[in-house]
């Protein structure tokens, strides 16, 4: 047994074909960037949360949109000579609000046709009182049916009331109408902006959060365990660095593709689908910033997961960072006008802030590009510093170190 | 200082490593070789300096002077990932499984993946680790998560070895199978350096030891280099009284109780002590006239004190 080559009990002999001469080195980062994706696809709690999410996401997307295309029928009630009219009433309605339909059963009296709706075998009573139409319920008048229907009786009133004045219902409204109109877009299209820019800024927001904290954690697991000592007499720390960051960013990024994407097919499923083609080129523009900021954000996370030396210090490297986090979150509902113009441009603010001036259209085509330039140099100054402070601190274990330390501490 | 049999390459050499901490001085000046081939004991007490020595050979520490050559030449990063390390206090990551994060490593060796995976099947087999080897790390006990923390410094076909205590934690049993291991890797020709306060062993094992204390290299050779250091003592046991052999020239005489003297020469005389036996057969009877070997611990009390 002198070389381990020539062990006898080794079971296990290497795979004949495709076997790469050993030393053949592939780029560092790229090993640890797999193993930073593998380790978390393979974790349980990632995958569940993952999952649940995009079952949330797809279960509301489902439910709006059967919700919003749910009919309902409704078991009307009338007796003697109102049936008639519940009758027009019943073949009118339908074309009012399409998601209403109306059966109408006859009672031989009032008084029966009031005990149908007391008994919960129908759902309304169609009467007159003195010269109103009247809905009674056993409880409450459905919303939807009161809308339609008073609109039904509205129209076939004014136009029997017009015949017997010799006049028409159109001689009657002509010019009574008013037509509301906005010179810029759409004001439903501009709503639906707003809120798209509001669900993908949130979706920053904890996307940034929880791979961040993930990143800091696996940052302080390696120091913790000491197994950073190894790892880095087999690869420069900057290429530990660059692994780690661009494991947790193409995560974090896959995850926010399979979100967004989950939720743009369900969005095509309900009404606002023609608006998806306005905010599509948003959405493009949001993935790429979201894409920066997160980068400058990881290398910030990978040195609070630095100046720590457990996870309990954790919590107090990470402060300024969670501070920053909520900052900018503020900013989504807090920064109007000039502020929000002008930090717009500010990284990593620009990251959030930037794609929802795209969506709600008020940037021009030039000003998402020099924000993305400023985020991009500050991406640069941050990687920078982050692998001064992160290789100075790594091998420090004694307690949690603070920026000016790490910054000026010897190698 | 003696720096080891002739003829023999010098593949590790550290020359003059200095880091100092704020006023601390925690490596001072320190340099000594790591022969091809040969098992290097680094023995010291705690805060002696040799993880930080270690760590700077490591290239984990930056060095406030002096250097690392590794066959003459001055140690590459190339030369260290080649090089298998175990830190002194040992980690692995506790959620992952064994060979998962074994392969991890051997990849950051420039392994691929198969061969590090035939190679961490092998070593977990010697072991008798291997049908744990998709259990995580945190479900051993603390003696095999030794044993993995070994295999990831092994399994690389290392061209060199430095370890940090690889003994602390271990049973007897894994002791000796832990030194076969380190035994095949020096024979075939690699050089090991590992620090131990279990000075039996190092006795054991090393073909060559330095001694570090308070930062200082203060005794670097073979053991029997190191036994030879001093004057050499003998005991004499005689038939009779000894209290004679005080008056002999060039003996200096430690310690006569009755029959038996304990004895040092001192040099000046040449043959001083053939002189001396002779003369105690010609005063009757030699029980025992023998030099004395001084356990390991004896030598280390004496260098470090």
């Amino acid at each position: 047994m002198s070389t381990i080559e020539q062990n006898p009990v080794r079971t296990t002999p290497a795979p004949t074909g495709g076997r790469a001469p050993s030393g053949a080195m592939r780029t560092a980062w790229a090993i640890v960037a797999k193993r930073e994706i593998l380790a978390k696809i393979f974790d349980k709690s990632f995958l569940v949360g993952t999952v649940l999410t995009v079952a949330v996401i797809a279960g509301f997307m489902v439910v709006s949109a059967f919700m919003e295309d749910r009919t309902k029928t409704y078991d009307l009630v009338a007796s003697g000579a109102d049936v008639s009219f519940a009758r027009t009433l019943a073949s009118e309605v339908t074309a009012v609000d399409d998601k209403v339909i109306v059966d109408v059963r006859s009672a031989d009296s009032a008084q029966a046709a009031r005990a149908l709706v007391l008994d919960d075998d129908a759902d309304v009573w169609l009467h007159k009182v003195g010269d109103d139409w009247t809905l009674t319920a056993a409880t409450e008048v459905p919303d939807g049916l009161q809308a339609a229907a008073s609109t039904v009786v509205r129209q076939s009133t004014i136009a029997t009331n017009a015949q017997s004045a010799g006049t028409s219902v159109a001689a009657i409204e002509k010019g009574a109408t008013l037509k509301a109109s906005i010179l810029k877009g759409n004001a439903d299209k501009q709503g639906f902006a707003k809120v798209m820019g509001f669900v993908l800024a949130f979706l920053f927001y904890m996307a940034s959060l929880t791979f961040g904290m993930q990143l800091a954690g696996s940052v302080v697991e390696e120091k913790a365990s000491r197994i950073v000592e190894i790892i880095a007499t087999k690869i420069p720390v900057r290429q530990l660095l660059i692994g780690k960051i661009l494991g947790n960013t193409a995560l974090a990024v896959g995850q926010m593709v399979v979100y967004t994407g989950i939720g743009l097919i369900g969005l095509s499923f309900t009404q606002y689908k023609s608006y998806l083609p306005s905010v599509s080129a948003g959405i493009v523009w949001f993935l790429v910033f979201f894409l920066l900021g997160f980068l400058v954000i990881a290398c910030a996370w990978a040195v609070a997961g630095a100046l720590a030396s457990r996870t309990e210090d954790l919590q107090q490297t990470a402060m300024p960072l969670t501070m920053l986090m909520m900052a900018m979150w503020f900013a989504v509902f807090l920064a109007k006008g000039a502020v929000l113009t002008v930090l717009s441009f500010v990284p990593p603010f620009s990251a959030i802030l930037m794609p929802i001036r795209i969506l709600d259209g008020s940037a021009a085509w030039w000003e998402p590009v020099v924000a993305l330039l400023l985020l991009i140099a500050l991406a640069g100054v941050i990687v920078r510093g982050a692998e001064r402070l992160y290789r100075r601190s790594l091998l420090q274990t004694s307690g949690k170190l603070s920026i000016k330390q790490a910054w000026s501490a010897p190698e | 200082m003696p720096h080891g049999p002739p003829n023999v390459v010098v593949m590790i050499e550290i020359q003059g490593l200095t880091r100092r901490f704020g006023d601390l001085t925690a490596v001072d000046d320190v340099s000594f070789a790591v022969h091809d081939g040969h098992m290097t004991g680094f023995v010291g007490g705690n805060g002696a300096g040799k993880t930080t020595t270690m760590r700077m050979t490591m290239g984990l520490l930056g060095v406030d002077a002096g250097r690392v050559l590794w066959n003459g030449a001055p140690i590459t990063a190339a030369n260290r990932q080649r090089t298998g390390y175990m830190p002194e206090e040992r980690g692995l990551y506790p959620k992952q499984k064994i060979v998962d994060q074994l392969v991890y490593l051997g990849e950051l060796s420039g392994m691929s993946a198969s061969d590090a995976k035939a190679a961490i099947m092998d070593h977990l087999e010697r072991f008798g680790l291997a049908d744990r080897a998709n259990d995580r790390v945190e479900k051993l006990s603390l003696g095999n998560q030794q044993r993995v923390q070994i295999i990831a410094a092994l399994m690389t076909r290392p061209e060199a070895l430095i370890l940090d205590e690889p003994f602390s934690g271990l049973d007897p049993t894994a002791v000796d199978s832990m030194a076969d291991l380190l035994r095949e890797h020096t024979s075939r020709g690699i050089p090991v350096l590992f620090s131990s306060h279990q000075l039996d062993l190092v006795e054991r094992l090393c073909d060559h030891l330095v001694v570090l204390a308070k930062g200082r290299v203060v005794a670097d050779g073979t053991v029997a280099q190191l036994r030879n250091r001093g004057p050499q003592r003998y005991r004499l046991v005689l038939g009779s009284d000894a209290g004679w052999v005080r008056d002999v020239p060039g003996v200096h005489t430690v310690d006569v109780d009755g029959a038996t003297a304990v004895l040092e020469l001192t040099g000046e005389t040449p043959g001083a002590d053939q002189i001396l036996l002779r003369d105690a057969l010609s005063r009757g009877e030699v029980k025992e006239f023998a030099r004395i070997i001084a356990p390991l611990s004896e030598i280390y009390r004496e260098v470090t004190a």
